[in-house]
């Protein structure tokens, strides 16, 4: 009876501990099987974050080339033009207008000059990572205000700081988006662009006064732009909310928390992905 | 002789258990804090039971401060690691309804003087079991970066579950067993693996001291 017991007592103990051991060995295993499914997943929505980056600034670039075959085309040609007719005058024998016209002259070439220097300056991304958001839009905004296409306007509120490069080339994109938005379809005569910088918390609101839009109707019929700009958004962990009716133009505020973390690597980083 | 051997060296143990919760202190996040201010009040009052069986040869009141010492601990590190609030608050309503059953216990029904308090180890050990499942799951839902042996929280849940469990048994045996010398000196034994094993596990988890696999979480 006793060795009875004992076995009893050994065989339920050693059973029990086996289960245990074998219980903690299976999790150690298929916790392991979900770290590297995690780790694929993960892997896969980085290679889809860096392609939809990559999307990103050749849409930027294509905006830029566009823009500036438009500035040579409307702006530095003529200016190069008329200097050229200026000095087709110089031959003249009236000393007075020769001087007028040489000065007149040298004053248009150092204007093709300067623009031409922002032009070779909007050429480049990494302008934007050099100068920020707030300074790439103030550029941009009294680029625009100066071509009379628009009237825009910048407020910035609170202390500014970094949001990181890959997000300020996203949000810099929205933004482009939506100036084209206004002057193509909204027909929009002002802009206001808002970047509040609250601690943990970064807003930019852009409005415009245009025609606006039933946003239901819009997202029906062709709404990949403005789709674009909400998926864009969610790329760099903010939210794009957008407002609009007939007649009372757009509204658009993306918020972003830069402290929450995303998913995706080098969110706050300087590599370009 | 070896009874006294084994029991040494369990205080020795746990000696080694409290010094690398002391010592690693600073670098725990809160509940391995927990952890280590658990393991210093267990060799506490692992020396008392020691000095009360040499004096009075009775440890049973130490045991009924041990079981529900050891239970508000545990049950605090687990509220501190899960993240799920509905688990929060069944881990905060067991502890709510053990505390005034271990003192009714304790006065009522096993003397705290006499009697060993298997009616609050029974339901704190099972209720220990089933919290070291659910954070297993929790921490299969959201997986770490950090390797699983390298996480704090793995070699912690493990010894729990471990604990519980085997715990669960050698209080059935001794039950049982008591009165057969030889089966006693076994059970004896097989109490003091499991707590040998379980004071290992602590002080690898306090040891790792990783800051927190909540952070790390993908």
């Amino acid at each position: 009876m006793r060795y009875r017991d004992i076995e009893i007592v050994l065989l339920s103990t050693a059973a029990l501990f086996t289960f245990v051991t074998g219980f903690i060995i299976y999790f150690v295993f298929l916790y392991r099987n979900r770290q590297l499914k995690n780790k694929q997943e993960q892997e896969q929505l980085h290679a889809g974050f860096r392609q939809e980056l990559l999307k990103t600034r050749i849409e930027m670039q294509d905006q830029t080339l566009d823009r500036v075959s438009r500035e040579i085309h409307d702006n530095i040609t003529q200016v190069l033009s008329f200097v050229k007719l200026n000095l087709a005058l110089v031959n003249t024998p009236d000393e007075e207008r020769r001087t007028e016209k040489i000065s007149e002259s040298r004053e248009l070439v150092s204007q093709a000059i300067s623009d031409l220097r922002d032009l070779s300056k909007s050429l480049s991304l990494e302008h934007i990572t050099r100068q920020g958001l707030v300074k790439t839009i103030q550029a941009e905004a009294a680029r625009l205000t100066k071509s009379g296409m628009i009237s825009a306007t910048v407020t910035t509120e609170g202390d500014i700081f970094p949001l990181g490069e890959q997000r300020e080339l996203v949000l810099f994109r929205i933004f482009q988006e939506s100036i084209n938005n206004a002057l193509k379809h909204a027909n929009a005569c002002n802009f206001k662009i808002v970047l509040q910088y609250i601690p943990e918390m970064f807003i930019l609101t852009l409005e415009d006064n245009g025609c606006g839009f039933s946003l239901a109707e819009a997202l029906k019929k062709d709404g990949s732009g403005l789709k674009n700009m909400e998926n864009r958004a969610a790329l760099i962990g903010a939210v794009a909310v957008i407002s609009s009716k007939p007649g009372s133009g757009c509204k658009i505020k993306i918020s972003l928390n830069p402290t929450k973390n995303t998913v995706y690597p080098d969110g706050y980083s300087n590599s370009t992905g | 002789m070896k009874h006294l051997i084994t029991t040494y060296l369990y205080d020795v143990i746990l000696l080694g258990v409290a010094m690398i919760g002391i010592i690693r202190f600073n670098q725990q996040t809160l509940p391995f804090r927990i952890l280590a201010i658990a393991a210093i009040c267990t060799l506490s009052l692992v020396i008392l039971e020691d000095i009360f069986i040499a004096r009075y040869q009775n440890n049973a009141p130490i045991y009924h401060i041990e079981a529900i010492s050891g239970y508000t601990f545990y049950t605090l590190i687990y509220y501190h690691l899960f993240t799920d609030k509905l688990i929060k608050r069944f881990v905060i309503f067991s502890l709510i309804i053990l505390i005034p059953f271990s003192i009714y216990n304790a006065i009522y029904l096993q003397s705290f003087i006499k009697i060993f308090p298997t009616f609050v180890n029974l339901p704190t050990l099972g209720l220990l079991a089933i919290m070291s499942l659910l954070l297993f799951n929790q921490m299969l839902t959201a997986p770490s970066h950090v390797p699983l042996l390298r996480q704090s929280v793995f070699w912690y849940n493990s010894a729990i579950l471990f604990y519980s469990t085997t715990k669960f048994l050698n209080i059935g045996l001794s039950n049982t067993y008591t009165r057969d010398p030889s089966l006693d000196n076994i059970v004896f034994y097989l109490w003091y693996f499991t707590d040998y094993i379980f004071a290992l596990l602590q002080g690898i988890a306090l040891f790792i001291g990783v800051k927190s696999y909540k952070t790390h979480a993908l």
